[in-house]
């Protein structure tokens, strides 16, 4: 479904991602791991079209989207959360709903899959999202970006600023998104929960991918193990 | 809202200050030569009277540009009140000789005063309050706005709309166009030489450093506010005694000799062709343009077109102004403008 | 005072209008069109000019108002597409400086073209009595139509997906991209309304005082402070903030002259944005 061939990408002119493949299949979990600074919102910010590519190429879904800005991207079927969510601090919770679904109208029956699966959003339909704690606002910005119906779904860091349990609890959320057989992506420091819920793997170091593998191979990768699950 | 846009901003205005210092001689040399160049102009049109009282207008507002040069250009005070503070000090120059028979140096040197505090009160404001760049043009405009009402209305004091015959220094040489010229040419060479003195002291230090990047400048105990103050102070001081002079020369003001779009419109198009924070821009900018005022009077209302296809073409295409520009062309030393780095090509 | 306090509401709400204008622009694309009442002008003058050539009133100011909407497109296209380029107080400066040379050049053709025009539009009609004041039929159709307007944008803005959008993008950009927006298209969208704002400042006021050719940087600049008073990006601010400033003004102006009434008025908006730069009801960035 995505396919992301020797993608360059960086800042001011140096690169902080270099000559980085990865593909992501319909129906899989697919999950990026690495150290803060390892360059994963800027390989993800590249892929969705918040960043010009300085190499390489992005295939969504047959359609080559190398430099396509994100507000073309997400039109053809690609949803994504970044950490820092940018959600409407002025707009409700069902506003900011609404939105996602932008230019068309809400489709009921995705609003109610939503809030059945967020059910603290459905509590609060009528509140500012700015007024809300981190873990209710992660649940509106992925809450927001399922009501386009994406065919993939995209997430940088979800966990960011979150309390372990809320962490836990995004993730089983993710799980069930995994199960109901929505393709996802995701960016993540928290390496146990991501390869727990996941299919497939790579690992991000210094702007480059270093390891790949299935998620229980990662797991029980020695490299992996000593590097981001703190065993010895 | 501070330091990187100001350094943004300073793209837009053009301060480039790559340049070493200057020796002394070689400014004072070039304000001299300046002050000669000018100096020639009566023998050209000295006859014609309308002409010379173009020449003298011309030399006011380059005066004005200076003036605004200073506060805008070193400190990124963006004041739209130049015409008002000159206002201030051609009014009560007039007023205070006329009405309350203050010598004419005593009345010029009080309004100049009176204008150089309204000035830094301004600043000290914007200052305080942290107000951005357009916040404080606002305000300034403001002030200007008020000003120029406050004379319309006063009317018995200040002859509202039609203004007031100022009788001080009738009879004197300010009134005669050759030696008028020379007092307000005198008036833009004394600006040079301040302006030019204060860039290569401590205090243009201190004004480069908090256009580039306020936040470094406090962090290298520049202490910003002070000097935007000063700058606020000194140059609004220049507005009023050219204001106040020009009163004198030419006899009479009135509400539009000092209005907003009659002076500060005029000043900015002056200041962005020949250069924003440049010594010498202003004055370029001010005979260029009184120049090409001159030459399209017969176009009358036209002219505004002209001048506004000029401001955008100025602002889209030569954006730093004629002399920043010259100076990047002619200049090749290395170090003075971004180039290949050290121990490469030679720029020739 | 009642009589004042009426004509300051009347007052109030066009400055209310003038303002709504500006602050959208510049809310949803950082950006302050300086040539806003040049705007003003010109659909004024088409209005007049298609009266004097024998159009009714109303299609001539529909005219007036497709021209307004026309000229904030055409600004758009052109001057506004460098300024979008730069970002933060670069741009506003930009913009400033630009729309400022599109000003000179609107106001200079204007005023050497049809150097004595002024619109005009005189409603007939017996004056009505309202709260024992007799109120001209000219102030009151002026304000019925900018009463409708008010409820027109309330309406677009809160209930539609279009107006949806156009608060998202003033709330967070980024976010409106990941939603599919296009800020650019909006941004376009925008321009086209205050253009139209702008006719509906012409042809109100006109129809309680001529409108001349002249007026075009006065307009922008009583815009221009309206705006910051009621807080830069804020509609609702704008609106207070002309109902406020249009009755200090008028009360001001009854019991005092009206150059000192308007320094009054000067130095009361200076104080606001002195006290509270964010203006009454801001969007805190």
């Amino acid at each position: 479904m995505l396919e992301v061939e020797g993608v360059s990408a960086g800042y001011q002119g140096s690169d902080v991602v270099r000559d980085v493949s990865f593909r992501v299949d319909e129906g899989e979990t697919v999950i990026i791991i690495g150290s803060n600074g390892a360059g994963k919102t800027t390989l993800f910010r590249a892929v969705c079209g918040l960043l010009p590519l300085s190499a390489g190429r992005v295939t969504f879904l047959g359609e080559d989207i190398t430099g396509m800005p994100v507000q073309r991207v997400v039109r053809r079927g690609l949803a994504f959360v970044p950490a820092e969510r940018h959600l409407f601090p002025h707009m409700t919770v069902e506003e900011n709903l609404a939105l996602g679904a932008y230019p068309d109208r809400p489709d009921p029956e995705i609003r109610n899959t939503v809030l059945e699966l967020f059910p603290r959003l459905a509590e609060r339909l009528r509140q500012l999202a700015g007024t809300m704690s981190g873990g209710e606002q992660q649940m509106l910005a992925v809450g927001r970006a399922l009501m386009s119906h994406p065919r993939l779904l995209v997430l940088d860091e979800p966990t960011t600023g979150l309390a372990p349990i809320v962490a836990r609890s995004a993730y089983t959320a993710l799980g069930r998104l995994r199960d109901r057989g929505l393709t996802i992506l995701v960016a993540e420091q928290q390496v146990p929960l991501a390869l727990a819920v996941s299919d497939r793997g790579y690992v991000l170091e210094n702007g480059a991918i270093g390891l790949t593998g299935t998620s229980p191979e990662l797991a029980s990768d020695p490299r992996v193990r000593s590097a981001y699950l703190g065993v010895i | 809202m501070s330091g990187r846009a100001l350094a943004a901003g300073t793209s837009l205005v053009g301060g480039a200050e790559a340049r070493t210092s200057r020796s002394l001689p070689l400014l004072f040399g070039s304000i001299a030569a300046v002050g000669a160049v000018l100096a020639l102009v009566p023998l050209w049109v000295g006859s014609s009277r309308v002409l010379m009282g173009v020449a003298v207008l011309g030399l006011a507002f380059a005066c004005y540009a200076i003036g605004f040069n200073l506060i805008f250009g070193s400190t990124g005070q963006l004041f739209l009140c130049v015409g008002a503070l000159a206002g201030v000090g051609g009014y009560g120059a007039a007023l205070l000789a006329d009405r309350v028979g203050m010598p004419i140096v005593a009345a010029l040197a009080v309004a100049t005063l009176g204008a150089s505090l309204v000035g830094g009160l301004l600043s000290w404001v914007a200052v305080r309050r942290s107000l951005g760049v357009i916040f404080a043009g606002i305000v300034t405009l403001i002030f200007a706005l008020s000003f120029e009402n406050l004379v319309l209305g006063a009317s018995t004091i200040t002859g509202g709309d039609a203004g007031i015959q100022v009788s001080a220094g009738s009879g004197t040489f300010l009134r005669q166009r050759t030696a008028a010229y020379y007092v307000m040419l005198g008036l833009v060479v004394a600006f040079l030489v301040v302006h030019g003195l204060l860039r290569r002291s401590h205090v243009g230090w201190a004004f480069r450093a908090l256009r580039d990047d306020e936040v470094a400048a406090e962090l290298a105990g520049v202490d910003v506010a002070r000097y935007r103050v000063y700058a606020a102070l000194v140059g609004s001081a220049m507005l009023g005694l050219a204001g106040g002079m020009y009163a004198l020369i030419a006899g009479r003001v009135s509400p539009t000799t000092y209005g907003f779009a009659q002076v500060d419109v005029v000043v900015i198009v002056m200041l962005a062709f020949g250069g924003i924070g440049t010594l010498f821009g202003p004055v370029l900018g001010a005979v260029v343009f009184t120049f090409l005022d001159e030459l399209l009077i017969d176009l009358g209302q036209l002219r505004l077109l002209a001048y506004g296809a000029l401001v955008i073409v100025l602002f889209l295409w030569i954006r730093r102004g004629v002399i920043p520009t010259l100076a990047g062309l002619v200049s090749r030393r290395p170090g003075t403008r971004p180039g290949p780095p050290p121990g490469g090509e030679e720029p020739g | 005072m009642t009589a004042s306090i009426l004509d300051g509401i009347v007052l109030g709400l066009q400055f209310g209008v003038l303002a709504a204008g500006l602050t959208l622009v510049y809310g949803l694309g950082g950006v302050l069109n300086l040539a806003y009442g040049q705007i003003a002008v010109v659909s004024g003058l088409v209005t007049l000019l298609t009266m004097e050539a024998g159009l009714p009133a109303v299609p001539a100011a529909l005219l007036g108002l497709v021209t307004g909407g026309v000229l904030g497109l055409v600004l758009d296209m052109t001057i506004l597409q460098p300024v979008y380029r730069r970002s933060g107080e670069a741009r506003v400066l930009l913009s400033l400086l630009l729309t400022l040379g599109a000003a000179f050049v609107i106001d200079g053709y204007l005023n050497w073209r049809y150097p004595l025009k002024g619109l005009n539009l005189r409603i007939s009609g017996e004056p009505l009595v309202i709260f024992g004041v007799r109120m001209r039929m000219g102030s009151v159709v002026a304000s019925i139509i900018t009463l409708v307007v008010i409820g027109v944008l309330y309406w677009l803005f809160r209930y539609t997906r279009l107006g949806r959008a156009v608060r998202s993008v003033i709330q967070d950009e980024e976010g409106s991209r990941l939603v599919g927006i296009d800020p650019q298209v909006m941004m376009r969208l925008i321009l086209v309304l205050s253009g139209v704002l702008a006719g509906v400042v012409a042809i109100t006021r006109s129809m309680v005082a001529p409108v001349n050719v002249r007026a075009g940087f006065s307009l922008t600049v009583l815009g221009l402070i309206v705006t910051v008073v009621g807080g830069l990006g804020s509609i609702s601010g704008a609106f207070l903030a002309g109902l406020v400033l249009g009755i200090i003004n008028s009360v001001a102006s009854s019991y005092i002259g009206t150059f000192l009434s308007l320094i009054i008025l000067l130095v009361a908006a200076a104080v606001t944005i002195v006290i509270r730069p964010a203006g009454l009801l801001g969007v805190r960035e």
